[in-house]
């Protein structure tokens, strides 16, 4: 599983949130390892079951006044019910002055306590919002990202099978580069995928014969992007093992990278055939596709409506006996 | 599919030439390639996909063989990386 420390959470976003750290230090006997929030109202108030210790608890508005109408005593004892938890770190938001007793028993039980002056909710979006990416799923994908006219085309295939030729051919009529050979994928809000290149490999082509070329210098900054949505696989193969590409293009294939299905593209390799050309119109078919025109239905429905009149016409001309 | 565990000993590490030496002996066999690092997995015919390992002297790789070639496969690959890929 994986997980951050508060020292790393606090080390990323401490400018944007403007953090504080109240307690000690920022060690903690627990990590963060989900993205998920808790307002740990209802257990401060004596309801502890189904405590969701494992999450950053922030104390809000709310809680601090609750803990106000306690006695020094009622405050033991009611912060003292979330801290018989391992908790990983207690972040008090909106600039509250929470109770001595917290921080003492923070201190005791080695857990950082933060501060914000940012309002409850919109921290708890952001937050939120970094811990997605932080935990968003991942996986490499041997192939290369290039982003044709707003649209990310991820070629995969096999090695030495022409994935980075057809990025740098790209490249050179424009397009711009994300990744080459190795990119990671992030999944992002569950439902689409964001590609990016390895930090060390970042904008490095390597070319049969060439050897390792830097897109960027060549090419200039228009030729490169950071990150790209990837939104169409095209899978370059073989000819003699292609059995299965399309012909028509009337069914959209699909396939799936870390539980998000995107289209995929089989095109059949032979020497000398003008992939660039191809990938080009593989976005631009996938835009059209995507503002309600699908090429190959539309021309299906054509045809059947000429089949129509064509039998239409044919029964008037048998059944004319004038 | 087979595996084996290997602790990188060559002072640099897998830098570029030691990638283009190991991509090299990969590229003999028909068989998959696959080398991993602290969850990553990336193409062993791939020299970029190796250098973005950044794999030191003293952290451990996986290397993965699938296809008919195999075994012979792991045993040259193992064996490069174990005498520092020849150097």
């Amino acid at each position: 599983m994986r997980s951050i420390t508060i020292s790393k959470l606090y080390e990323d976003r401490h400018e944007d949130f403007q953090l504080e750290v109240l307690s000690d230090s920022l060690e903690s006997k627990r990590e963060i390892t989900v993205s998920d929030i808790n307002r740990p109202g209802l257990a401060l108030a004596g309801f502890v079951e189904n405590f969701l210790d494992e999450r950053i608890q922030i104390l809000g508005q709310t809680e601090v006044l609750y803990l106000k109408t306690l006695s020094a005593k009622g405050k033991r004892e009611s912060i003292g019910r979330i801290f018989q938890f391992t908790l990983p770190c207690i972040i008090v938001a909106k600039g509250l002055e929470p109770p001595g007793e917290l921080l003492e028993l923070a201190r005791e039980h080695t857990v950082p306590v933060l501060r914000t002056p940012l309002s409850t909710t919109p921290f708890i979006h952001e937050l939120t919002a970094y811990l997605d990416v932080v935990f968003a799923p991942q996986t490499v994908v041997h192939g290369s990202l290039v982003d044709v006219y707003g649209v990310g085309l991820l070629f995969t295939g096999r090695s030495s099978v022409g994935k980075s030729e057809c990025a740098l051919d790209l490249v050179e009529r424009g397009h711009r580069l994300v990744a080459d050979d190795v990119v990671n994928v992030t999944r992002r809000h569950e439902k689409f995928l964001i590609g990016t290149s390895s930090e060390i490999l970042r904008h490095r082509i390597e070319i049969r014969g060439l050897g390792i070329i830097d897109v960027k210098s060549i090419f200039g900054i228009r030729s490169v992007r950071l990150q790209k949505r990837v939104e169409v696989e095209v899978k370059l193969q073989d000819w003699s093992e292609t059995e299965d590409c399309d012909r028509i293009g009337l069914e959209d294939r699909m396939t799936e990278i870390l539980g998000v299905e995107i289209p995929i593209v089989i095109v059949p390799i032979i020497p000398g055939k003008n992939i660039t050309v191809i990938a080009e119109v593989i976005a631009l078919n996938h835009l059209v596709k995507a503002y309600g025109y699908h090429p190959a239905r539309e021309f299906d429905e054509k045809l059947m409506q000429a089949i129509h009149r064509k039998r239409l016409q044919d029964r008037l001309v048998r059944d004319d006996w004038e | 599919m087979i595996e084996r565990t290997i602790t990188i000993t060559s002072d640099p590490g897998i830098h570029l030439r030691a990638a283009a030496i190991f991509v090299k002996e990969a590229g003999r066999f028909r068989s998959t390639i696959w080398v991993m690092k602290d969850g990553i997995e990336v193409n062993g015919k791939s020299i970029l996909g190796l250098v973005s390992l950044v794999a030191e002297k003293g952290s451990s790789i996986t290397i993965k063989a699938d296809g008919e070639d195999q075994d012979e496969a792991l045993t040259s690959l193992s064996s490069l990386v174990e005498n520092r890929f020849g150097e």
